[in-house]
C-alpha cells in the first residue's frame, strides 16, 4: 500500500479522499491555491504545498506545479478527484512517466472514452446498446424509411447540416415518414443548402441512470449497481439516488453487464461510471466518466463499500478480492447537491461569506463538504459547496429523512440549491418515482405560499427593531475613543490584580 | 414602530411598541404572543410563537432581509413608516428611471443596448458572466437608456453601476 499520496484537487472531494486515506494510514499531501490557504483540505492533510494563484489555470490545472509538489513531498501516487485534471490523459501519462501511480484509469482509456466517435465504435464492438441511429445521412425518403423501420418508431429526422431546431421532425409511425421527410428536407435544403437527413430513434421521457464500476489491475471488475440522476437542469445534476425507482433486478443485471463490457473494452482500471439513457426498460450508452463521480456516496451508502478505499487499494496493485455476487445493495440513499446558486431566481450564481452554518445530524445523515464559517464563496471555482446524503431502509423513509435534514440545514451568506432539493422531496411526481431528465426544468421553484409568513415577519421585524435599538444605544465614535483612551491609561497605571487569570487562558494549551 | 413587511410578494404589517421595557407586538393588527431570542450575532434566532418553536435564520439588514425557516428561503422587504413614505416619493420621481447595478461581481460579456434605446421591462440590457455562467441583466422597468456606465469585456464588482435608465416622456 502507499505511504503517501498527493490529492490534486480542492473542496469536498479533496477532503473526501483525505478522510479515507487517513483511515488507511496513508499520509496525504494537499495542494492549494492562494484562495484556499485557509481551506479545510489545506488544514486537514498531513502536508500542504502552495501552488499560488487564484485561477484554476495558475493552480489546480498547472501540471508542472502539481508534479513538483509530488516530487518535493515524496508522494507515491496522485489522486485527481473529479474535475480539474481528473480526465486529462496527458496528465495521467505524465504522472506515470514521473514514476508515480495515477489513481485512475490508464491514459489510453481516458483518451478513448473521451472521444465520441472512438467510444461509439468501441461500444458497438463490445455489444453495448446505443441509441439506434444512422452513421451516414439518408439522401431520400426511401432510404430514411428503410432505416426507420429497422430501428422502430418514433424516430427523429435531423438535418445533416442542421442547427437551431430547423429541419427537425418527430415521426410517430411509418405512414408519416415520407411527408415529414419532404418538408424537413426542404427546410434544410433552403436553410443550409443540404437536404440530407439523419434518422435516429426518438426517446421520450428518458432518464439518466448510471452504473458504478470498479476494475483492478488484474482484469477483474465488478459493478456496484446504478444511480438515478434524472433530476437535473442544463445537464447539472441536483438530486441523485440509489437504487433507481424504475430499475428492476433484470435491468440492473443487463446494465451492469453492459457497463462491465464497456470498461473491459478499454482495459479499464479503478473506479468509473458508465452513463446510460433509460427509456422504459431499454437502455442506451451515453458516455463513460473515467473518474470518481460527485454522487458516488449514494452507492457507498447502499452497498457499504468505501469507493475511495477501493480506488486506493486497486491503484496500489491489490486484487479486488470479491466477485459480483458479493455486492449486496441494501436500503435506499439520496443525495442533494448544495450549490451556491439561487433556485428561486433561475439558479443565478450566488456569492458571499459563509456564516450561520447549521449542519444536520441524526442517524444515517452524511454531510460531505469543504465549507466552514467565514469561507469566501467567490467566482474562481465550481459553485458546489458540498452534498447532503441520507440512507434509510426504503425510498419513502429516505425522502422523509432528506426532507427533515434539509429543514435542519442552514447555510448563511449565500443562497443554495438546498431549497430546490426540498421542493423536489415534497414533489408528488418525485415521490412516486415518475420523473425524467426534463422534469426539474419544468418545476416551479419560486418560493411557495406559506403559512409561516407571520413567523417570518415577526423575526425580520424584531431583528430590525433590535438592530435599530443597538445602533441607537451604541456609543458614537468620539465617545468610544474616549473610553479606549481611559482604558489604556487604566491598564498602564494599575498592577495586575492577583487571581484574575481567567482572561489570559486564551492562546494557552486549552484553546 | 410600525413596519411594512413584504414576504415573497405578500404584505404584512408588524407593529412593535416598547411599553416600559416590555414589547407589545401586533401582526396585521392582531396581538402576537411570541418570544424572540438572538442565539448569536450571525442572525440565528430562537422564536417561539403559540408554543411552536422555530429555528430561524435572519440575514441582511435595513430594508432587505433573507429569512430561512425549515429549509425554505423567504425574501423579505421591510420598511418603517418614514421609509415607506420616502420610498414611495422617490419611486414616483424616478418612474421608469434609475441606475441598474451589478448584483454580483462578473465580466460584462456583451452590451445589448445603446444609449438612446427605448427598452421594455425585462428586456436584456447586457450579459454578465459570473461563475462561468452567462446571466442576462434585464431592464427593471420600461425606459430609455440614458447612459451606459460599463464596457464589454470589463470586470465589474458587486454594486457597480452598469446602465442608467430614464423615464419615457408621458
Amino acid at each position: 500500500m502507499f505511504k503517501r499520496i498527493l490529492i490534486a484537487n480542492r473542496g469536498e472531494i479533496a477532503l473526501r479522499v483525505i478522510r479515507t486515506a487517513r483511515e488507511q494510514d496513508i499520509e496525504t499531501v494537499a495542494v492549494y491555491s492562494d484562495a484556499d490557504a485557509c481551506a479545510l483540505h489545506t488544514r486537514l492533510a498531513d502536508f500542504a504545498v502552495s501552488l499560488g494563484g487564484h485561477l484554476p489555470s495558475e493552480s489546480y490545472l498547472d501540471m508542472d506545479k502539481i508534479l513538483d509538489a509530488a516530487a518535493k513531498t515524496g508522494a507515491e501516487a496522485i489522486h485527481p478527484g473529479y474535475g480539474f485534471l481528473a480526465e486529462n490523459a496527458v496528465f495521467a501519462q505524465r504522472v506515470k512517466d514521473a514514476g508515480l501511480v495515477w489513481i485512475g484509469p490508464p491514459a489510453d482509456a481516458i483518451t478513448q472514452m473521451g472521444d465520441k466517435i472512438v467510444s461509439r465504435q468501441l461500444m458497438q464492438a463490445a455489444n453495448v446498446p446505443m441509441v439506434p441511429g444512422m452513421t451516414e445521412p439518408a439522401p431520400d425518403a426511401a432510404a430514411a424509411k428503410v432505416a426507420a423501420d429497422e430501428m422502430g418508431y418514433p424516430v427523429m429526422l435531423k438535418a445533416a447540416a442542421g442547427g437551431g431546431g430547423k429541419g427537425i421532425r418527430i415521426v410517430h409511425e411509418a405512414s408519416e415518414l415520407e411527408g415529414a421527410f419532404k418538408t424537413a428536407s426542404g427546410e434544410a435544403l433552403a436553410g443550409f443548402g443540404d437536404g440530407r437527413m439523419y434518422v435516429e430513434r426518438y426517446l421520450v421521457n428518458t432518464r439518466h441512470i448510471e452504473i458504478q464500476v470498479m476494475f483492478d489491475n488484474h482484469g477483474k471488475g465488478v459493478h456496484f449497481g446504478e444511480r438515478e440522476c434524472s433530476i437535473q437542469r442544463r445537464h447539472q445534476k441536483l438530486v441523485e439516488e440509489c437504487p433507481s425507482p424504475v430499475v428492476s433486478e433484470e435491468l440492473r443485471e443487463a446494465m451492469g453487464a453492459a457497463a462491465l463490457r464497456a470498461g473491459a473494452s478499454v482495459n479499464y482500471e479503478g473506479a468509473g461510471t458508465v452513463e446510460f439513457l433509460v427509456s422504459g426498460q431499454e437502455f442506451f450508452f451515453l458516455e463513460m466518466n473515467t473518474r470518481l463521480q460527485v454522487e458516488h456516496p449514494v452507492t457507498e451508502m447502499v452497498t457499504g463499500v468505501d469507493l475511495v478505499w477501493e480506488q486506493l487499494r486497486v491503484a496500489a496493485g491489490q486484487e479486488l478480492g470479491y466477485v459480483q455476487d458479493d455486492v449486496v445493495m441494501r436500503g435506499h440513499s439520496i443525495e442533494v447537491r448544495l450549490n451556491a446558486e439561487d433556485p428561486s431566481n433561475n439558479f443565478l450564481p450566488s456569492i458571499g461569506t459563509i456564516g450561520n452554518l447549521r449542519i444536520p445530524g441524526g442517524p444515517w445523515v452524511r454531510f460531505d463538504s469543504g465549507i466552514y464559517t467565514d469561507m469566501e464563496v467567490g467566482l474562481d471555482y465550481d459553485p458546489m459547496l458540498g452534498k447532503l446524503i441520507v440512507w434509510a431502509p426504503d425510498r419513502k423513509r429516505a425522502i422523509a429523512r432528506m426532507r427533515r435534514s434539509l429543514e435542519e440545514l442552514n447555510i448563511g451568506g449565500v443562497r443554495t440549491s438546498a431549497t430546490a432539493g426540498l421542493r423536489v422531496m415534497n414533489d408528488e411526481g418525485f415521490q412516486k418515482g415518475e420523473f425524467h431528465t426534463q422534469y426539474l426544468e419544468a418545476m416551479d421553484l419560486t418560493e411557495p405560499k406559506s403559512d409561516l409568513d407571520k413567523v417570518v415577519a415577526a423575526a425580520a421585524a424584531m431583528h430590525r427593531w433590535k438592530e435599530a435599538h443597538r445602533t441607537a444605544l451604541a456609543p458614537r465614535d468620539s465617545e468610544r475613543l474616549g473610553w479606549i483612551a481611559r482604558a489604556r491609561v487604566g491598564k498602564s497605571s494599575h498592577p495586575h490584580i492577583a487571581g484574575s487569570t481567567a482572561g489570559f487562558t486564551r492562546g494557552g494549551a486549552n484553546s | 414602530m410600525k413596519y411594512f413587511v413584504n414576504i415573497n410578494g405578500r404584505d404584512l404589517e408588524v407593529e412593535i411598541v416598547d411599553r416600559a421595557g416590555k414589547l407589545r407586538v401586533t401582526i396585521n393588527g392582531e396581538p402576537a404572543d411570541f418570544s424572540y431570542d438572538e442565539v448569536d450575532s450571525d442572525g440565528q434566532v430562537a422564536l417561539v410563537m403559540d408554543n411552536r418553536g422555530y429555528a430561524v435564520s435572519v440575514a441582511g439588514g435595513r430594508n432587505d432581509y433573507h429569512v430561512t425557516l425549515a429549509g425554505h428561503a423567504y425574501a423579505v422587504e421591510i420598511e418603517d413608516e418614514r421609509e415607506r413614505a420616502a420610498h414611495a416619493a422617490s419611486r414616483e420621481r424616478n418612474k421608469g428611471g434609475g441606475i441598474v447595478k451589478a448584483v454580483m461581481p462578473g465580466i460584462v460579456v456583451e452590451l445589448c443596448v445603446a444609449e438612446g434605446d427605448v427598452v421594455a421591462e425585462g428586456e436584456s440590457l447586457l450579459i454578465l458572466e459570473a461563475m462561468k455562467m452567462q446571466n442576462e441583466i434585464g431592464a427593471p422597468s420600461e425606459g430609455r437608456v440614458k447612459r451606459i456606465l460599463c464596457k464589454a469585456g470589463e470586470a465589474v464588482s458587486a454594486g457597480a453601476k452598469l446602465v442608467e435608465l430614464e423615464a419615457l416622456p408621458e
